[in-house]
């Protein structure tokens, strides 16, 4: 007796029960009324226009992606700093700059090479150009 | 036993073997560009070998012997298993063999030269690295230090025959015979086989080296342990000496097969379709001898059973003297010289099971001699004949090829056992052996030795007859054909190795006159005192043999003078050779005397029916056993196996299907496999 | 000498492939738009190979092996330099130098050279780190450095369906895979409390969520299992390995599989030893009997689905995953085994061979793609004609794979089995058995092929790219030589594994 899992199990039956339940009686209760407006997307109020299968723009993601490298930069060299001088005290110079140089300069490496091959060059979007043409 | 202090010269033992065997090499790829199409490296290899097998012989003279490992095959990983190895064993009786093959197989490579360059045969690099591969596998079955690599190389030896005597495989003849001799050995070998894992499964683990010939762990001598008490090893249920027994005579059947003994005897006779020199080099010193060779290295084995003995010496005589009648009636040279073969190794049994180990050996190394010697001999003759073969239309050589007649004739003398020939003195101490060891032996097993040794007795009167039959229908007489008039002449590469081997059939039995010793007092057995000499903790020599004999085995010599017997003996072979000389020496053109005995000469050119009978034991009984066995195969063993593949097959598709291409399919197997793993273990393991 | 020098050196091999991979990144950065692939193949080459010497003249003058001290542990033990991981250094690093080889010729007409050449040294690196890994945190970073540029680099022909769609699923289940490894690595975490592995052996000695564990040792194994491509993980392996560029198919089923295998040895051994018993406890989380049934599952699997297939490359992506069955043997096998050093010592030689016959048989497919000649077992007939030096290379490829005395191939199956025998797991053994001799079947139909059967379709081999000819048949004499020279690696495997317990 007093295995703990079923209690754990018959919590987990009445957590199903409940709103299975409620659904149940709602739906012998309400009455039905189908209409257009509940059906549409909800969007806080505004009228949804096209689809959810857009594209966004591929730099979007060039820019994201860079974002990520340098938010991880900075998720490491912050607490980097706040224990450099202590760090620098206790194990001198070069092991507490060091590895931070290396892994920076690993970093600038890569954004260099991201650089060099147009990943922040502001692609230019056939579609856009087509539209502003258009007006 | 201080294996690694081996004496220098002993590195080079292997080198016997591999020097052939480079022969091999050499004239099958490059044969084509030598001026003697590959005979120069084989001749060149072979006398190495002759060279170092002379070293061989002269440092075991000096006292010096080997038995060790060479290379390792498997090794033993743990107590539990034994290892299986190649080593060298030169001991008094290896290096005397080693020294009669390596000369043998020299003269027939220069022999070689003038029967099948001279003669324009084409081929000839196969035939010379085939030859290179006989030799090689012989000599290194010879030195070979236990029973495993005995076997692999007695096998490499029955397919170096097989390839010889298939040599002209474009003719209808070659190619059959090939097949029989390689399958009547293989038919033996089997038993062979059987023995030899026998052997291993006994004596391990009584000893880590069950397939030793030579030392203290040795299987004979572990036997022998065995025997006395001293050892326990696995027999089987069977009592110790029944069971050395069987494996004895499992063995046997190896021996039997490849020394051509009755019943597989009839594959010998066919081999004369290879090419003489080959002829020459399998019944003189490789194939046949092999077999015999095998008991001597194991004779401590087989003196361990009187039965094994009593049948070794029963089937040699009525080998013996079997095949001699057959040689009585056969029209072509090299026919009769097959069978005086088959007769011959029939002896060497004889010796061996009769306790005459010394006595066997010695008849092995003359019957080398004057068999290669007549084989030879037969060869020049069949080239004078442009390569007929029928005695019938010979004759009168004798004054047109004199070197040949004399080395022939020889040989003959030495065949026919006439003193003071070679084949004399060892066939004599052949017959005397059996004699006194069946006279002296008080139990059972001397019965079986007597008959042996009438068998032997009588057959030495064939032997005579048919012998110089043959020498006087090839050689005397006038002329019977055109050929016959004008034959065909030798050059030295033919007359040479017959001249050193006519001066050896004549001279080789002086290294045993065991009469002249009795006679006379002297020690002058150097044959039994060289074999004796085999280092004492081996158990290979003659002394312990004889020891062996008489404890295992109750043999005695009774103690007779060995002149009387060798005296009938002898009469005997003259008394053949005279009716041979009144029936066919004396006339110019002498008459088919054999035409008169009738029904007889039909049943002995048939040989007795034998291979009618093999043929319908293969037809009528092995034939049907086969179909039967065939629709076993096809209907149950097939079907299992077609049946494990096809459901493999049908697995694998089925294994295929889950493999469905659709990545969430995937994602949901691996989900639920990994469940049904947590499940299964969280169950198991009571996580929950 | 290797005391003179400090301790990270021992790291030389993945810092090198590292510094590899940022020269390539340098080299394009400076000439982005042309691809001088001659200059690119040859350094990632170079780096590679200076990583192979590196390693292999390390393990040979016993860095971290115990005649010169033992292990070399490095920033505070989470990574190890012992004889384990510098055997695997040479594994993956041997595997890389021939790929970049190979693929000089193979995408020498495809853009973004550098950037490939640059995702393969950084997989090999995160492969290295993996032998190297001492705990959870680290293994999961090496090999989350080792898998994400495979998945780039399955999808690099980009105008390949084939290849596009593998790397896609092989990204999915990938990322399903790594989401089970993380959350047994959590779960790990939560039972014990540690990540360092000899940490968390001595706290899970005597745990009381032995469930939570158990659950996490099994998220564990199955995050592996993805790594090895070992069933049921393996659905990536062969549409991964067909779709990718033939030397990528190479890498991914040697060397990543090899560095998969070696976190798999380190973490179970030394991590969760006590949980099965291995060190004569009870057995609380039978993790040796989960890893006996899913070795001899992907065996089963892995080569009944190679039996039927058509084309060449995917039976053998299927061969590959049997193949991991038979290496799973060295922890399956640990149960009942006396001497434990000589079981994962076997899988670690099983897998070192297989680093060359594999990476080989990949890159002669690579060779027959680069020809054009079709995919199928139809499409090689009559090929030795053509290409007589790389058929015969293959067929010793195809024969060592199947464990036929050719390669090394024999003697790594052989003592795979020995190990079956040692520890008594003879259901292994069988399978072992039963697998190989089915293997050795449709390994003989490539070969059957290749040389007795006459040309359905008439192709002219015009060009012999020398890039692949070199790796391929380099790799066939390595695996060649291996037969006689197994003897002369097979202790440092096994005294490198027996360093383990």
């Amino acid at each position: 007796m007093s295995n703990p899992w079923i209690a754990i199990g018959a919590l987990a039956v009445v957590a199903v029960l409940i709103p299975a339940g409620m659904i149940a009686v709602s739906s012998l209760l309400r009455p039905t009324v189908p209409e257009q407006g509940k059906r549409a997307v909800y969007e806080s109020g505004e009228v949804p226009t096209g689809n959810t299968r857009i594209r966004f723009n591929i730099q979007y993601y060039m820019v994201a992606l860079l974002f990520v490298v340098f938010d991880i930069e900075t998720v490491l060299i912050f607490p980097w700093t706040v224990i450099y001088r202590d760090a620098v005290a206790n194990a001198g110079l070069a092991k507490a700059l060091g590895p931070m140089l290396v892994f920076i300069g690993v970093l600038v490496v890569g954004l260099g090479w991201a650089w060099r091959n147009g990943a922040v060059k502001w692609v230019r979007s056939p579609r856009a150009e087509r539209q502003r043409v258009e007006q | 036993m201080a294996a690694e202090e081996i004496p220098l010269v002993f590195e080079f033992a292997p080198a016997i073997a591999v020097l052939p065997a480079l022969s091999l090499v050499v004239a099958l790829f490059f044969g084509e560009y030598f001026p003697k199409k590959g005979a120069e490296a084989g001749i060149l290899a072979t006398a190495g070998s002759l060279v170092l097998s002379l070293i061989m012989l002269a440092t075991v003279a000096g006292g010096q012997t080997v038995n060790h490992e060479l290379y390792t095959l498997v090794l033993g990983v743990s107590e539990e298993t034994f290892g299986l190895h190649l080593g060298i064993l030169i001991d008094p009786l290896s290096a005397l063999m080693l020294t009669i093959v390596s000369l043998i197989s020299f003269l027939v490579h220069v022999f070689s030269m003038g029967y099948m360059n001279d003669e324009g045969e084409t081929g000839l690099p196969r035939y010379y690295g085939e030859l290179g591969l006989f030799t090689a596998s012989m000599l290194a079955f010879v030195m070979a230090d236990n029973i495993l690599m005995a076997f692999m190389f007695f096998e490499l030896v029955g397919l170096a025959s097989y390839l010889l005597i298939g040599f002209w495989f474009r003719d209808a003849g070659p190619p059959s015979a090939a097949k029989k001799a390689f399958l009547v050995t293989r038919f033996g070998d089997y038993f062979f086989l059987v023995g030899v894992v026998g052997i291993f499964a006994t004596f391990f683990p009584a000893t880590s080296t069950p397939g030793m010939f030579a030392g203290e762990h040795a299987f004979p001598v572990v036997a022998e342990h065995a025997l006395a008490g001293e050892a326990t090893v696995n027999t089987f249920g069977f009592e110790p000496q029944t069971w050395f027994t069987i494996l004895g005579l499992l063995v046997l059947g190896g021996v039997i097969g490849k020394s051509a003994q009755f019943p597989l005897h009839s594959w010998l006779p066919d081999a004369m379709e290879g090419p003489t020199p080959v002829s020459a080099l399998i019944h003189a010193a490789t194939m046949v001898a092999a077999g015999v060779y095998l008991v001597a290295r194991m004779y401590g084995f087989y003196a361990l059973s009187p039965t094994a003995l009593g049948v070794i010496a029963l089937t040699g005589g009525f080998t013996a003297l079997f095949a001699a009648t057959m040689g009585v009636v056969k029209q072509e040279i090299k026919q009769v010289l097959a069978y005086s073969t088959i007769s011959q190794y029939g002896y060497i049994m004889l010796g061996l099971g009769g306790g005459g180990y010394v006595a066997a050996v010695f008849h092995l190394t003359t019957h080398a001699v004057f068999k290669a010697l007549l084989f030879l001999g037969a060869g020049s003759v069949i080239i004078a004949m442009h390569h007929n073969e029928n005695m019938w239309d010979m004759g009168g050589l004798k004054e047109k090829m004199p070197v040949t007649y004399y080395s022939f004739l020889s040989g003959s003398l030495a065949l026919a056992g006439i003193i003071p020939f070679a084949g004399f003195w060892s066939k004599d101490e052949v017959l005397f052996e059996t004699l006194v060891h069946g006279l002296g032996t008080p139990t059972a097993s001397s019965t079986l030795l007597l008959i042996g040794y009438a068998f032997g007795l009588v057959a030495v009167f064939f032997t005579g007859f048919y012998t110089f039959r043959m020498v006087f229908l090839t050689f005397h007489g006038e002329p019977r054909t055109d050929t016959a008039e004008d034959p065909h002449g030798v050059r030295w590469n033919v007359k040479a190795p017959l001249a050193v081997l006519g001066v050896l059939a004549a001279t080789v039995g002086f290294i045993n006159m065991t009469p002249v010793a009795e006679l006379t007092g002297a020690h002058i057995e150097f044959l039994h005192q060289w074999l004796d000499m085999a280092p004492e903790e081996y158990l290979t020599n003659v002394h312990h043999y004889t020891e062996v004999l008489e404890t295992a085995s109750h043999y005695e010599a009774a103690h007779i003078s060995p002149l009387a017997p060798g005296a009938v003996s002898l009469a005997l072979a003259l008394g053949g050779a005279g009716l041979a000389y009144q029936l066919y020496g004396t006339a110019a053109h002498p008459e088919p005397h054999t035409e008169k005995l009738g029904s007889i000469r039909t049943l002995l050119m048939h040989n007795y029916y034998l291979d009618e009978f093999q043929v319908w034991l293969a037809t009528g009984v092995t034939y049907r056993v086969a179909r039967a066995a065939n629709t076993f195969d096809q209907g149950v063993v097939d079907g299992v196996v077609n049946g494990v593949s096809s459901v493999s097959l049908f697995s694998g598709s089925r294994v295929r299907r889950i493999q469905s291409g659709v990545v969430s399919n995937y994602a949901s197997l691996i989900t639920l496999s990994l469940v049904l793993l947590i499940a299964f273990f969280g169950i198991m393991g009571g996580w929950f | 000498m290797a005391t003179t020098l400090p301790t990270w050196t021992a790291l030389g091999p993945a810092l090198l492939l590292g510094i590899t991979a940022l020269v390539l990144l340098i080299v394009d950065s400076i000439d982005p738009d042309t691809s001088n692939s001659t200059l690119l193949a040859g350094l990632s080459t170079v780096g590679s190979l200076a990583a192979f010497l590196f390693a292999g003249w390390l393990l040979v003058s016993g860095t971290g092996q115990p005649q010169t001290g033992g292990a070399i542990t490095l920033f505070d033990d989470q990574l190890v330099v012992d004889g384990m991981s510098l055997f695997f250094a040479l594994i993956v690093t041997s595997v890389a130098t021939l790929v970049t080889v190979a693929s000089h010729d193979y995408i020498a007409d495809q853009p973004y050279q550098a950037e490939y050449y640059s995702l393969v040294m950084m997989a090999a690196t995160g492969m290295t780190l993996m032998g190297s890994a001492n705990s959870l945190a680290t293994g999961f970073v090496s090999l989350e450095l080792a898998s994400l540029p495979s998945y780039a680099l399955v999808t690099f022909l980009k105008k390949n369906r084939g290849s596009v769609e593998a790397g896609l699923k092989y990204f999915l289940i990938g990322a399903l895979s790594s989401a089970v490894l993380a959350y047994g690595i959590s779960l790990v975490y939560a039972a014990s409390g540690h990540l360092q592995f000899d940490a968390v052996a001595s706290a899970v000695a005597n745990t009381e969520f032995v469930g939570v564990l158990g659950i996490g040792v099994l998220f564990v194994l199955g995050g592996f299992a993805f790594k090895t491509a070992s069933v049921p993980f393996h659905f990536w392996a062969p549409e991964a390995y067909e779709g990718a560029p033939a030397p990528i198919s190479a890498f991914l089923s040697s060397a990543s599989k090899a560095a998969g295998f070696v976190l798999a040895f380190r973490v179970f051994t030394t991590a969760f030893p006590e949980l099965a018993g291995l060190a004569g406890g009870p057995v609380t989380v039978d993790w040796v009997l989960a890893v006996e049934v899913l070795a001899v599952l992907t065996m089963f699997v892995g080569n009944f689905a190679a039996a039927t297939q058509e084309k060449v490359k995917r039976m053998l992506a299927y061969s590959s995953v049997g193949h991991a069955g038979y290496v799973l043997i060295g922890l399956a096998a640990l149960g009942g085994a006396p001497d434990k050093g000589f079981v994962l010592g076997a899988s670690m030689m099983h897998l070192f061979i297989y680093g060359f016959m594999n990476t080989g048989a990949f890159l002669f497919i690579g060779l027959t793609e680069y020809w054009d000649i079709g995919r199928t077992f139809q499409d090689f007939n009559g090929l030795a004609k053509q290409a007589p030096l790389a058929s015969v290379a293959m067929t010793v490829f195809l024969f060592s794979l199947a464990g036929l005395p050719i390669g090394g191939g024999f003697f790594s199956k052989f003592y795979l089995l020995a190990a079956t025998a040692q520890s008594g797991t003879w259901i292994l053994g069988a399978a072992l058995i039963i697998n190989s001799a089915l293997s050795l079947f449709y390994y003989t139909r490539v070969v059957k092929a290749m040389w007795i059967e006459e040309p359905v379709n008439d192709f002219e081999i015009d060009s012999y790219p020398a890039g692949i000819y070199t790796a391929v048949i380099v790799a066939a004499v390595i695996t060649f030589l291996l037969l006689p020279a197994f003897g002369l690696l097979s202790p440092s495997a096994v005294t490198g594994a027996a360093a383990l317990f």
